[in-house]
């Protein structure tokens, strides 16, 4: 009875104590991926950092002006004078609108047989 | 019992074997006993001195946190980047763990040849956990040493101050120290605040921070600054400085000064010359302070805009006689005496209000103490705390007295806004929490007549050079020409010059203060006067920066009539 039961003692203790190792070793493989990802996400925002500085330099006016200067003769660019910049009160308002109330009465003259520009042609003359 | 022991003496001796053996394994057990528990007393003591001993985790005595911490960024007022942390590998050695100090002195200085081999060597010798070697290297740099394979020799990514603008606005940002403190600028007024709080909690790490918000517009700040360098070379000037301000919220749009440094490179911050003229500056302002006189005057009722002033001979003081620069010698109405630019006139303005009273408008406006500002490099002013009837006739027309460029574009903004005065900053600021610091110092009729004062004296006094530049876009302003004391008597070829500006007139918003140190002519039809230098450098400035603040011009010259007070009409 006792040896059976030291018999299942012993192998149980064996495979504990594989499972345990079992453990301990998927746990450091576990931390030494978690290191390997901060390194990598470490330097991922070392390599941002550097980009947004660039772009930040590369959107200064510092900058850009100088490139705008340069290529000035080939762009036919130059800095914006005063009198290039309009008002409003400078757009002409809104051409007169016709005189529908004229033109109705001249097509009601028309339509009834009488023609104004008629009557002035042959006052003048002209047929 | 003691018959059987005389019997059987020999189980006697029986007995005693047994006994001893028996003694001896209990003896045994006692000393395996004592072996034991002193062998798990020795762990469990040990345990306890491990467990009392406190990491060393600072490097080089600073916290680790503190080194890896970074800042916020800077935004000017669109969004734009100031200042920004870059990450950058830092060299640093654990001397107690390199083998061969020899051999990692010799393979470092294959990389790293600037070493000098006797500090190398020193460094890497004994038994410290933690030297720096160089830091804030180049990633290229670090990949070649990281191939050599010395041991005990490692890198740490450190954040680093980057400021993409150069030298542009190197005196708001200031710049920062190898271990990412502010030392100057509104990077040291940030750590002031609440950035070191931060990392000494060990909170300021990763980009979490929120960015902070700056005033300035990097175009406007852009132009002013190239427009103060033309101007260093177009007039062979020794500096050249200039603040603009938004006169209703107090926002410093732009602020430069020449000589400048790069940010980028602390070191150049120590040259001399650099120090930041608007706020560190102070300087006798000259005839652009007759405009405060004429303000106070105004404003006290002590005169009006309609009265006439004798300027017909120079004012006496004992041996001395004040007289003007290209005197008109006549009897000249207020408004003459300004665009004349009269000392004579400015002293009867000032005589009309009273010497005290002068003196008392002067401590109102802020003359008599630092600007209320965020960057720490400022100096008190010096004014005269009592005035003495030559020292007022003097200060009336801005000598004997020397403020800050900085306080005279806020005494400008002031003058221009309908007479409040609101402290200059650096921060993002709207017009409801400007209003909170308004402090009345003219009223609202003297604003609207320094205003057409300004704009008169564009159109037919000093400022007509400044005015050809920026036609259109209604901009008034006075020159100041403030001779330089050379051994001990004023120079009359070495001049400060400073033009006072405000824009567009009919609804002012800016306020700027131009300064050109030591001008000449620029040509030998030109002058040396302020008109001709610091009255030309804002009129272009204006010229550039007016569409870009969303000023449209306007020719109609019925605009400047209705500048004119209801009195002159």
């Amino acid at each position: 009875m006792i040896r059976n039961l030291n018999i299942f003692l012993i192998f149980s203790s064996v495979l504990m104590l594989s499972g345990v190792y079992a453990l301990k070793f998927a746990i450091e493989n576990t931390a030494s991926e978690r290191t390997a990802l901060i390194a990598l996400i470490d330097s991922q925002e070392g390599d941002l950092s550097l980009l947004k500085a660039d772009e930040a330099v590369l959107n200064q006016p510092g900058h850009i002006d100088p490139i705008v200067k340069r290529h000035q003769l080939a762009l036919a660019i130059e800095p914006v004078k005063q009198e290039q910049f309009g008002s409003f009160t400078a757009i002409p308002m809104r051409p007169a609108k016709p005189n529908s109330a004229a033109m109705d009465s001249l097509f009601l003259s028309l339509e009834a047989g009488i023609d104004p520009i008629d009557a002035i042609l042959e006052l003048e003359g002209i047929e | 019992m003691s018959v059987t022991a005389d019997d059987l003496g020999s189980t006697i001796a029986l007995d005693g074997g047994r006994k001893v053996r028996g003694n001896l394994t209990q003896a045994r057990i006692r000393w395996m006993v004592l072996a034991l528990v002193l062998g798990f007393g020795l762990v469990g003591g040990r345990l306890v001195q491990l467990g009392m001993v406190v990491p060393d985790t600072t490097i080089e005595g600073q916290a680790r946190d503190a080194i890896t911490a970074t800042r916020p960024p800077i935004l000017d007022r669109n969004g734009l980047e100031m200042a920004v942390d870059i990450r950058v590998p830092s060299l640093y050695a654990e001397p107690r763990r390199i083998i061969d100090v020899e051999e990692a002195v010799r393979k470092i200085r294959t990389v790293l040849p600037d070493l000098s081999e006797p500090w190398l060597r020193d460094r890497l010798t004994g038994d410290k956990g933690f030297v720096w070697v160089q830091r804030e290297l180049s990633p290229a740099i670090e990949d070649r040493i990281m191939r050599l394979g010395i041991p005990g020799v490692e890198f740490l990514t450190e954040s680093k101050r980057f400021y993409p603008g150069m030298s542009e606005a190197s005196h708001i940002l200031g710049s920062t120290n190898v271990d990412n403190q502010g030392i100057a600028g509104i990077e040291r007024h940030m750590d002031g605040e609440n950035v070191a709080l931060l990392q000494d909690l060990g909170l300021a790490r990763g980009n979490a921070l929120a960015p902070v918000e700056l005033s300035v517009d990097m175009r406007v700040q852009h132009v002013m600054h190239e427009q103060l360098v033309d101007a260093m070379s177009r007039y062979q000037a020794i500096a050249a400085a200039g603040v603009m301000v938004d006169i209703h919220t107090g926002e410093v749009i732009a602020l430069a000064s020449l000589p400048d440094f790069d940010p980028n490179q602390p070191a150049t911050a120590l040259v001399k010359d650099s120090f930041n003229r608007i706020t560190a500056g102070i300087f006798e302002p000259g005839s652009i302070f007759k405009t405060v006189t004429l303000a106070g005057a105004l404003s006290s009722g002590a005169v009006s805009i309609t009265d006439q002033f004798d300027a017909r001979f120079g004012i006496r003081f004992g041996r001395f006689t004040i007289d003007d620069f290209h005197g008109k010698h006549r009897i000249l109405s207020l408004p003459e005496v300004y665009k004349y630019s009269s000392n004579i006139g400015t002293i009867r303005v000032m005589q009309a209000m009273g010497k005290e009273a002068f003196r008392q408008f002067l401590t109102s406006m802020g003359f008599d103490a630092r600007v209320p500002f965020e960057l720490p490099e400022m100096r008190l002013p010096t004014v005269p705390k009592e005035l003495s009837e030559v020292g007022a006739a003097t200060a009336s027309f801005g000598h004997g007295l020397s403020v800050s460029p900085l306080h005279m574009v806020a005494a400008y903004a002031a003058f221009v806004n309908g007479g409040n005065y609101v402290p200059p900053t650096l921060y993002r600021r709207d017009q409801a929490e400007a209003e909170q610091f308004y402090r009345r110092v003219i009223t609202e009729r003297a604003s609207a007549q320094i205003r057409y004062l300004m704009r008169l004296n564009a159109l037919e006094g000093s400022g007509s050079q400044m005015n050809k530049a920026a036609l259109g876009y209604r901009i008034g302003g006075k020159t100041g020409t403030a001779e330089k004391v050379v051994d001990g008597r004023y120079s009359a070829s070495k001049v400060t010059n400073f033009f006072g500006s405000a824009f567009p007139l009919d609804n002012p918003r800016y306020a700027m203060v131009i300064m050109v140190d030591e001008p000449k002519r620029e040509n030998p039809q030109s002058g040396t006067t302020a008109g001709w230098n610091a009255g030309a450098v804002t009129g272009r400035i204006v010229q550039r920066v007016a569409p870009m603040l969303g000023i449209a011009p306007d020719f109609s010259p019925l605009i400047d009539e209705q500048l004119v007070p209801p009195e002159l009409r």
